[in-house]
């Protein structure tokens, strides 16, 4: 592993970027020329298929396949969203890439745009990012200026439009079906599938939802060839990834580092976070809906979709969150199950009513006020959220909370514990749904 | 709810039969529906809470899953979105403990934050979710007391920091709806009916999570002409309608089949009564007619079917007037049956030359509304078509007033629908059979009572060329009354009791009805070719 | 019916509790439902007390540039909401009924969409709302403790606003600013300190009692010091420059064509001689459903082929060294722009 990591996407970060003259001096929009329309639309896909990239929001779906299926020749418009609504708890990379490099996320988004055979592409940020969405209008209005957006670019006949869509605060606007629901003025709940977006999306057009930083390697890509960008990662997967650290190390922020990089190393490397904060006790890898790791798995774990897979836990956005030994487990799963709770869209029974009670339990367990049995309930609900929803958000819970209570068992027995004595001499007024029939 | 998708594709006795794997069982099912649908064919009942066979499929109860086998395995899918396809394998609860757990899993997450007030909720024994309950949610893991807290009596209503009052044990939705909140599991039917088959979305799921709830625009009331469609369509005692509510038991009511007489689309209609009353009237479903759906005004019609009801007189008082008339009008009106029809045909026929016939209603015909009304107050307009009965031609009779000296109007009210009409009371005879106390009959010199159409049997021509069928509720409020057919058949001088009897008659004027027995025609009624 | 007693009491459900009180597990309140006032009705302006606030010609013509965004009135429903609570500080039943007026939908599809997002706020809130993260991140950083020495410092519980109208705090998810964390908006900034008397969230910085503290006399100050918070744009400034959605009703730009982007041309067009005349080779891409090979005769191009659209070569008996060709495809409606001329060597 060298030393020195080659930058992919946060390679202008701290050099004022957001200028679209400083951005074009450090070679930015250099694709976005004959370059770019030299090559047709299936030969940009096909480097982007080569290059290995997958989607960098979380579930890790190969964006060259992606772009494949959106289709030729329809009568509709076709549409590119970028899913800048990061609301996975953790995860703060948009946020900063967006903020320092707008212009290249618009760059790849033209590129994208030539490649699907799209003329209008819309942003859509999360409610909280309203300096982002300053920093974007600013940038878009500029590209306009400098004629890399708007109608004719470049003289090739090809139009573009970006609009930028703030969102207005909902978690699950950041699943790409309930993203375009909240793109049309509904709320944003997810869709069945099928059809899937890339075929009937937004206003039932075919639509291609990527994540920010899957987008802003782009550019590099085209630059570099995907030959270069898939050398930096693992065999199944290409590319550097932008990882967002925080919890207990000495540099919580965004680092970017090549996939396959060992968590240890981004722990404690200088480069990196800097060294771990107390002694560890767990790692959230990707995100909160990743099952954590425990510190003995933390040292075999590098960070890439297999090594992840093979720990049964996911890679997820990249957000890793560090836990020492000071922490107690219980209130951290007991703001997990509030966060789920609260951001359930209120479609699928079990999500509506599983993660509300579930979230109750656990409240009831930080409270001092759980059952024995709570435990093995959670774990058994945890069960039926898993394939009996639209959307994976009440999976997630179901992740997270089983490999909390799994692993680190005796502190929430510890919790319950400490009401078995109030329990024993309290008369039972148990009653059970369905007693009286 | 954000998400609409397409209707249902039902069955049909054309739909092709594939195979399918249930259970690893091959089995022959409708090709062209979904997989609910397609079991259910074969008599696989599937539990489902949201999924409604005449609204648009939203999938979201999640209670109908079943496994199918894909190619990475496994999977569970929810059966009412899935179409059907040639060779698929899925799995019920009968052999895939997955199947049974997800669905029990489901019940008891819907039963989380309801209340289980069956005792005392309006929906008890025609509710879906108590259905599914008492399949699988006998033995809860869930503990007790934490589901949501509401606040279940009305002084416990509070108001939301959006200013609207809920928590309460009613709501009132609107003049006719009241919520029980506590009680809905936000299956979006309402929103989906008003929506779709409406076409004015006043009902919406405000709010997320566990928090969410229906509601109309805060401070705007539910109010249309199909809104007590949505008690129906709501699968627990969410919503219910004020003029059932706290009534009866729905187990203690006896259900009727039959026609509304209202409207030539002849809505299919439950009449739910017992100890001779009627409780309410619930849509029967017909695919072809008003599929689940009536309106408000044929729903609440019932609520003066016992009021103001005429006495039965002597018949032999009629027979005199009657033979005793030189020249006799005799006027046929909207809620005729076939029956009656003949009867008046064959009253005509006795009398010879000296009777003429008159039909039709002074209510203008309106547009069809789409969902079950097709905007003609006539009826039977086809039946009296096919009878050769007149069904426009009461202003020939307001011309023709000098001619007769006897009138006799069958289920028609005519000084009532236009009061020009009341210039038949020159008319020295004027005999009325009919079941209220109408304005007409408080004109008449002989006002002669006959039964409802809820109370009788008979057979009816919709504006569709469908022939329905009238089943007699018992709900008649005096013995001595009798269906006007019986009189007017009296008084041709042919005995009939028996509806059959009359059928018989029926048949014998339109011959293409000869091939039908009564009992052949089903509840759904019998799509006629070349009757009229 | 105030309390249901004896059989009726056990039948009826373990949650109706008319006798027991509150349930000991009330969850945490969304951040929608905890500004205002829980239990107290929320007084309702009317209609026409909002509208001189939202009919200005500023409003106007940020309603237009949005509505010509989306190929639908509905797509700028959440944008105009945010106008509308820009302008009114928060989003008032009648304001939902005028938004779902411009963006042609139901008042209860306004409504629901509205209540749906938690930050729409349906109530006044004090000048600085004090947004603080309570997820996972925060937590572990002791957001509880925080927000607990900020309830006290003001003497407010979350949800609540100070007397004097400065301060509402309300908890909400997680802020995406986990490497700060504990994290706070104060309105739409960040921030976890005060720096040149302005908020900042610096690398590195999280809140504690002393920043907290920091920020609250910031606020203080700020409100002697300016009479009304300045207003900032809901939506972070206009795009310039950009004509709309080509489809949007009323859109400025023409109305969608076709060929707003035309297929890629033929590529890797090659012309080598063998027997028979003139092959010619190029790569073909998935979209193209036409083809056409021209010859250049003199000045003019001429047709010579056809070729199907899969195929990537064709030979052309009638050439010879020196000929030049060039390639068209066509993609449904759109014609590409010719490939690059070759000559046959």
């Amino acid at each position: 592993m060298s030393t020195e990591t080659v930058k992919v996407c946060t390679a202008n970060f701290g050099k004022g970027a957001s200028d679209i003259s400083v951005y074009k001096q450090l070679g930015g929009y250099s694709c976005v020329s004959s370059k770019l329309f030299d090559l047709s639309q299936f030969e940009i896909i096909d480097i982007v298929q080569r290059s290995g990239l997958r989607g960098r929001g979380g579930a890790g779906f190969p964006t060259g396949l992606k772009w494949s299926f959106v289709p030729r020749n329809t009568d509709k418009p076709v549409y590119i969203v970028v899913n800048a609504d990061e609301g996975e708890p953790g995860t703060f990379k948009d946020h900063f890439l967006m903020k320092e490099d707008p212009h290249r996320l618009i760059e790849g988004l033209t590129i994208a745009a030539w490649a699907l055979g799209s003329r209008t592409a819309y942003i859509y940020v999360r409610g909280e990012f309203l300096s982002c969405i300053e920093t974007l209008n600013k940038a878009i209005s500029e590209a306009y200026q400098a004629g890399m957006l708007g109608e004719n670019i470049g003289g090739t006949g090809f139009s573009f439009d970006i609009f930028v869509h703030r969102g207005a605060g909902a978690y699950i606007c950041g699943e790409e079906t309930a993203l375009i629901n909240s793109l049309e003025g509904k709320k944003g709940q997810p869709r069945l599938k099928p059809p899937f977006p890339a075929v009937s999306g937004a206003w039932n057009s075919p639509t291609c939802v990527n994540n920010v930083e899957t987008l802003m390697a782009i550019p590099w890509i085209l630059e570099n060839g995907p030959e270069a960008y898939a050398a930096l990662g693992t065999l199944q997967a290409g590319g550097t990834k932008v990882f967002c650290i925080s919890g207990d190390v000495k540099k919580p922020g965004v680092y970017e580092a090549p996939l396959g990089v060992p968590l240890m190393e981004l722990l404690n490397s200088p480069q990196y976070a800097g060294g771990i904060e107390g002694k560890l006790k767990g790692v959230i890898p990707g995100g909160s809906s990743c099952p954590i790791l425990t510190a003995e798995e933390c040292e075999k774990a590098t960070m890439d979709y297999e090594s992840m897979a093979s720990l049964k836990t996911m890679f997820g956005s990249g957000a890793v969150m560090v836990i020492n030994e000071t922490r107690d487990m219980v209130p951290l799963l007991k703001s997990l199950g509030n966060f789920y709770a609260h951001e359930s869209c209120g479609q699928c029974t079990p999500c509506r009513d599983g993660a509300g009670y579930v979230q109750r339990i656990l409240q009831s367990i930080h409270k001092g006020e759980g059952h024995e049995g709570d435990l093995e309930l959670i774990l058994s609900l945890s069960e039926q959220f898993d394939g009996t929803t639209i959307c994976p958000l009440a999976p997630s819970l179901g992740m997270a909370s089983t490999a909390f209570i799994q692993k680190y068992r005796s502190e929430f027995e510890s919790y319950i514990q400490k009401n078995k004595d109030k329990k024993a001499s309290r008369i039972s007024s148990t009653f059970r749904p369905g007693a009286f029939w | 709810m954000s998400n609409y998708y397409d209707m249902p594709k039902l069955p049909t006795a054309e739909s092709p039969k594939v195979a399918i794997f249930v259970d690893g069982q091959e089995t022959f099912v409708p090709g062209d529906t979904n997989l609910l649908e397609a079991l259910k064919a074969v008599g696989i009942e599937t539990p489902s809470i949201c999924y409604h066979p005449f609204l648009p499929v939203s999938g979201n109860c999640r209670q109908c899953l079943v496994e199918q086998e894909g190619p990475r395995g496994r999977s569970l899918i929810i059966s009412c979105f899935t179409p059907v396809s040639p060779g698929m394998k899925v799995f019920t609860p009968k052999t895939s403990l997955r199947v049974k757990n997800a669905r029990k899993a489901t019940n008891e997450f819907m039963l989380v934050n309801h209340p289980l007030d069956c005792p005392i909720c309006d929906k008890a024994g025609e509710c879906s979710l108590q259905a599914n309950y008492m399949e699988s949610g006998h033995d809860s893991r869930l503990r007790e007391n934490i589901g949501k807290h509401y606040h279940g009596s009305p002084d416990h209503a509070f108001i939301d920091s959006k200013g609207q009052t809920r928590g309460g044990k009613q709501v009132v939705l609107g003049p006719r709806v009241t919520l029980d909140e506590e009680r809905c599991v936000q299956c979006d039917r309402c929103v989906r009916f008003m929506r779709f088959v409406a076409g004015d979305e006043q009902l919406q799921l405000a709010s997320r999570g566990d928090s969410t709830y229906i509601t109309t625009f805060p401070g705007q009331e539910l109010d249309h002409e199909y809104d007590l469609c949505v008690t129906d369509v709501c699968p627990v005692g969410a919503l219910t309608a004020n003029n059932f509510r706290f009534q009866q038991r729905v187990w203690m009511l006896s259900r009727t089949p039959s026609v509304s007489m209202d409207d030539s689309l002849g809505a299919n209609l439950w009449i739910d009564h017992n100890h001779g009353k009627i409780w309410r009237l619930m849509p029967r479903c017909n695919p072809e007619v008003n599929r689940s759906w009536i309106s408000n005004t044929s729903r609440l019609a019932y609520l003066n079917f016992d009021k103001d009801r005429l006495e039965a007189a002597p018949i032999e008082t009629l027979q005199s007037t009657v033979f005793a008339a030189k020249k006799v009008a005799i006027v046929a009106g909207g809620a005729c049956t076939l029956e009656d029809l003949a009867a008046i045909k064959a009253l005509q026929e006795s009398l010879g030359a000296k009777a003429e016939l008159f039909g039709g209603t002074s209510i203008p015909v309106v547009e069809p509304d789409g969902i079950s009304k097709s905007g003609d107050p006539l009826a039977n307009r086809a039946g009296f078509k096919a009878m050769q009965v007149p069904d426009a031609n009461l202003q020939e009779l307001l011309q023709k007033i000098s001619d007769f000296d006897t009138l006799i109007t069958i289920h028609s009210d005519l000084i009532g629908e236009d009061p020009t009409f009341e210039k038949l009371k020159q008319i020295p005879n004027r005999i009325v059979l009919s079941a209220f106390k109408d304005c007409t009959a408080n004109a008449a010199t002989l006002a002669f009572g006959v039964k409802h159409w809820t109370e009788v049997s008979g057979s009816m021509i919709n504006s569709l060329q469908i022939l329905q069928k009238l089943n007699a509720a018992p709900t008649a409020p005096n013995g001595d009354l009798k269906p006007a057919y019986q009189v007017l058949f009296a008084l041709a001088g042919i005995e009939i009791t028996e509806v059959s009897a009359a059928w018989k008659q029926v048949q014998d004027r339109i011959p293409t009805l000869k091939a039908y027995q009564r009992d052949s025609i089903l509840s759904t009624g019998l799509k006629l070719e070349g009757v009229v | 019916m105030n309390k249901i007693q004896g059989a009726v009491h056990y039948v009826a459900n373990n949650r109706l509790q008319f006798e027991k009180g509150p349930s000991p597990f009330d969850p945490q309140k969304s951040a929608a439902d905890q500004v205002g006032h829980k239990y107290k009705k929320q007084e309702q302006p009317s209609l026409e007390e909002i509208l001189p606030k939202l009919e200005t010609p500023a409003i106007k013509q940020r309603l237009d540039d949005l509505l010509s965004r989306y190929p639908e009135p509905q797509g700028a429903l959440l944008e105009v909401l945010w106008l509308i609570q820009e302008a009114l500080g928060w989003v008032p039943r009648e304001a939902i009924r005028y938004a779902a007026g411009i963006c042609e939908c139901s008042p209860v599809h306004a409504f629901s969409v509205a209540t749906f997002y938690t930050m729409y706020k349906h109530a006044p809130t004090g000048r600085f709302l004090l947004q603080f993260c309570r997820n996972i991140c925060c937590e572990q950083k002791g957001a509880s403790n925080i927000i607990a020495y900020t309830e006290k410092s003001l003497g407010i519980q979350t949800g609540e606003t100070t007397p004097d109208g400065l301060f509402t705090i309300v908890q909400v998810e997680c802020l995406g600013a986990c490497a700060n964390a504990p994290v706070m908006l104060v309105n739409d900034d960040y921030a976890t300190d005060v720096q040149d008397s302005k908020l900042s969230m610096l690398p590195g910085t999280s809140l504690n009692e002393e920043r907290v503290d920091k920020i609250l006399n910031w606020c203080r100050e700020r409100a002697k010091n300016l009479k009304e918070e300045p207003t900032r744009d809901a939506l972070g400034g206009p795009i310039l420059g950009h004509k709309g959605h080509p489809g949007a009703p009323g859109a400025t730009a023409k109305v969608q064509s076709k060929n707003y982007a035309p297929p890629s041309p033929v590529l890797g067009v090659q012309a080598a001689l063998i027997d028979g005349g003139v092959q010619v080779s190029w790569k073909c891409a998935p979209d193209f459903t036409h083809l056409l090979l021209e010859k250049k005769e003199g000045s003019i191009w001429k047709q010579v082929a056809e070729p199907p659209v899969r195929t990537t070569e064709i030979i052309d008996p009638s050439g010879e060294k020196g000929s030049v060709y060039r390639m068209i495809a066509t993609s449904g409606e759109r014609v590409a722009k010719p490939s690059l001329e070759v000559e046959a060597k």
